[in-house]
């Protein structure tokens, strides 16, 4: 080859010679300059709709102009040859850099910024780099930093581990090949689609071994290294690297690429903002790096939602996340977390009257709010003044708000609130002011109900969408209490459910309820799990049937009613009393299609093996689409979702703190409230809210501010 | 001497981002002291006080170096130039 000339270009040396082919020095005669040229070997490129995309990824990427990446001059081919032309870089390549020993902080800091860099600029042209890897990344001798193969990478390597055929074999021959697969991400090797987000995870792949000599995740052969990659974490890296700057590149390394960093262009600013010594302990003093530091990561992350967007609230005991995607639901971003270190126990998305609003209850020690974004969680309202207080008289303070329920739907500013101590509250202003329902609280049970593991609570809300005199609330554990007044008088609907804890086990109250769901159409219909026992009622509670047919357990939290299907209804059952996790570790959701005439397990790519897991009460949802979407958080912090009804099943993300809520919704309208007209109540876009007077000091209403 | 506040980050967005507060007036007791700085910063009652006017479970106040929940609570003295500090207790596990 040496001497040819293909094109315009005489070959002059070979400089190197990687999977796709030979690296050659190369003169370019027209315009008199040096750049190399890489002849792409045959296999690799023609033959197959492989070689297309080359070609066509190849021209795209040389429209890439950016310092820190090595620009594509031109693509040819002569005589069956295909060849790339691009600029001569003379350096050393960051693997030869970093052997062993690894850098400096400072240098990696350096590279890893002009790395980032080059990324940020491909992905916005809608091009990832695939193969980025430290023998990708050259250093110019005055320090610049160029990506080679833009875009170039292999797709056969990827495309290796699509589909089911992950053999032992197609993994060392990937490896041996393209020599990438310890910079692979772990959901190329999961068979799922890799995306801009891979390169992110290679980049934190690049920064860990820049910084430490060694690779994060190792192996002594294919299937060890791909283990590691998709289970392991590497081992934290110590002084002299910066807190920091390993805090970024966990966050490149997370498993879920929705926990990654989303754009190249965030990595970039955070590790600038290492550089800079902004983010923690990042000063040269080595006093300062070396003592153990606590790394507050308050970075949230926010989601863009268009009209027609998918959402899943998710409220977890540490905060609330927002994943967001679109009506397909394969892929998902992650927003939050919102509220760090609040529990989140009650959440809901109020699209009456135009809204878009979501809405979630916080607590902990500095108390419990409720709390609003109009904005996709961009901004919250937070209140002066706690709304929803329990009046002077009762002489009960607020501990938690379990259960947000929005009114029917003709009643856009009508809002319920479940908290405990049990009660009920309600506000017919949008949530401005809240009213303490006395009907329910002067109930003469009320102080004969008893408070079950998690406190005496009020955590299920009914409302009957054909009799505006109708509602339900379900105690734990006081039982099924029914209004036909509206809220002003309350009667005890438990007939027929059993009652373990107590020495009548049919007793009038006192049933520790777990969950009530009413079909909307047939609002006579209402399903019920309590805490041991499946029922059915026909007629508006006023008598319950046990429906416990061929359950493994009829313990349970979680129930939901199919929108359309009012004999079908869906539960999750878990093992006893005292154990309370998924029955033989087994995650399985059952459904009923025959009004609990029996009940038939769903478990297709929920995990069977190993998995105490815990459904909580609200945890489990339906949307409203058709075939019904349902979604369901575990205490582990696993998100999963079913698009066919519950017939099979996926996991959405994992590794949050225990799910408390879930709760869906298809985004009619995401446009900005302020750009189109409020309904009449609606209150001013502020995030502070002054002061908001509530009725429940004085038991009636207060003007609003 | 004015009596100093000292609040934690989490409650700084209730007061214009200070860390201390200096409240003027000379009030008695801890009650007194803090409806000064709730007159101030009106967010911050809430966070600390549940609305039946106690020191939530998990805060802790301390005047000086005194945890007020041994000293009489919102009943407890306080004296001039006193620094009160408002702190959660370190509880949880969950």
């Amino acid at each position: 080859m040496i001497g040819q000339v293909l094109g315009h270009y005489r070959v002059v040396a070979k400089i190197g010679e990687g999977g796709m082919g030979v690296v050659y020095r190369a003169y370019d005669e027209v315009l008199h300059r040096d750049v190399a040229l890489k002849v792409v070997k045959k296999g690799v490129a023609l033959g197959s709709s492989g070689g297309q995309n080359l070609l066509r990824e190849a021209r795209a990427s040389s429209a890439l102009s950016h310092p820190n990446i090595c620009t594509i001059y031109e693509v040819g081919e002569t005589d069956g040859e295909l060849y790339i032309v691009m600029e001569l870089v003379e350096g050393k390549t960051l693997q030869s850099m970093s052997a062993e020993t690894g850098l400096s902080p400072d240098a990696v800091l350096r590279y890893g910024v002009q790395i980032a860099s080059a990324l940020g600029r491909a992905h916005d042209r809608g091009i990832a780099h695939r193969d980025l890897k430290s023998a990708n990344i050259v250093v110019t001798p005055e320090g610049l930093v160029k990506v080679l193969d833009f875009g170039l990478a292999k797709r056969s390597g990827a495309e290796a581990f699509q589909g089911s055929s992950q053999s032992l074999a197609t993994l060392e021959e990937v490896s041996s090949v393209s020599g990438t697969l310890a910079y692979m991400a772990p959901e190329i090797f999961r068979g799922e689609a890799a995306d801009y987000r891979s390169d992110l995870w290679a980049l934190g792949v690049v920064l860990y071994e820049t910084a430490s000599g060694a690779p994060p995740f190792e192996g002594r052969t294919g299937f060890e290294l791909s283990s590691a990659i998709l289970r392991e974490q590497p081992k934290p890296l110590g002084p002299p690297a910066p807190p920091g700057l390993w805090s970024v590149i966990q966050r490149c390394l997370a498993k879920e690429p929705a926990q990654r960093y989303q754009h190249a262009g965030e990595v970039q600013a955070a590790l600038e903002a290492v550089q800079s010594g902004a983010m923690t302990g990042t000063g040269s003093n080595a006093d300062r790096v070396a003592r153990p530091t606590t790394t507050i990561l308050h970075n949230v992350r926010h989601v863009r939602v268009r009209k027609g967007d998918f959402l899943l609230l998710v409220g977890t005991s540490k905060g609330a996340f927002i994943l967001k995607s679109n009506i397909q639901r394969r892929r998902w971003e992650v927003g939050g977390p919102y509220f760090h270190g609040y529990a989140i126990y009650a959440a809901a998305y109020d699209d009456r009257a135009g809204r878009h609003r979501i809405w979630a209850s916080t607590q902990n020690y500095w108390g419990t709010l409720l709390r609003s974004s109009d904005d996709f969680g961009k901004s919250w309202t937070t209140p002066q003044e706690a709304t929803i207080r329990f009046p002077a008289d009762t002489g009960l303070s607020l501990k938690n708000i379990w259960q947000i329920a929005l009114g029917r739907p003709d009643e856009p500013d009508s809002i319920f609130c479940g908290v405990e101590p049990a009660a009920l509250f309600e506000t017919s202003d949008d949530g401005e002011t809240w009213s303490f329902v006395r009907g329910l609280f002067d109930h003469p049970h009320r102080p004969r109900w008893m408070p079950g593991n998690g406190g005496l609570a009020l955590h299920t809300i009914v409302l009957d969408p054909q009799d505006r005199q109708r509602m339900y609330v379900a105690i734990s554990a006081g039982g099924v209490y029914r209004t036909e007044d509206g809220g002003n008088t309350w009667t005890a609907q438990n007939r027929g459910i059993r009652a373990v804890h107590m020495p009548n086990k049919y007793p009038e109250f006192g049933q520790c309820i777990h969950k009530v769901v009413m079909h909307p159409a047939r609002p006579e219909r209402l399903f019920l799990q309590s805490h041991w026992g499946l029922y059915r009622s026909d007629d508006h509670a006023e008598n319950w049937k046990d429906i416990a047919n061929g359950v493994p357990s009829d313990f349970g939290f979680a129930m939901i009613m199919h929108p359309r299907n009012p004999d079908c209804a869906y539960i999750v059952p878990v093992e006893s009393d005292e154990f309370r996790c998924a029955c033989d570790g087994r995650l399985r959701v059952y459904r009923t299609r025959n009004a609990g005439a029996s009940w038939e397990p769903l478990m297709r790519g929920l995990p069977q093996k190993g998995a105490y897991e815990t459904v909580l009460r609200d945890a489990l949802t339906a949307d409203s689409l058709d075939p019904l979407g349902i979604y369901l958080g575990t205490r582990s912090g696993q998100v999963f979702g079913s698009r066919d009804e519950g017939k099979s099943w996926e996991r959405i993300l994992e590794g949050l703190p225990p799910v408390l809520c879930v709760r869906s919704t298809v985004v009619a309208d995401a446009s900005d409230p302020s750009s189109r007209t409020r309904p009449a109540t609606s209150r001013p876009p502020s995030t502070l809210r002054q002061k908001s007077a509530t009725s429940g000091r004085s038991g009636g209403k207060k003007k609003k501010r | 001497m004015p009596i100093t506040f000292h609040i934690p980050g989490a409650l700084r967005e209730f007061t214009d981002g200070h860390s201390t507060v200096e409240i003027e007036a000379s009030p008695a007791t801890l009650a007194g002291a803090l409806a000064a700085l709730c007159a101030q910063y009106p967010g911050i009652r809430d966070r600390i006080t549940t609305e039946q006017g106690e020191i939530r479970q998990h805060i802790n106040v301390f005047i000086g170096e005194e945890n007020v929940r041994y000293t009489g609570r919102l009943a407890s003295r306080v004296s001039d130039g006193a620094e009160i500090s408002i702190l959660p207790a370190v509880s949880g596990g969950r």
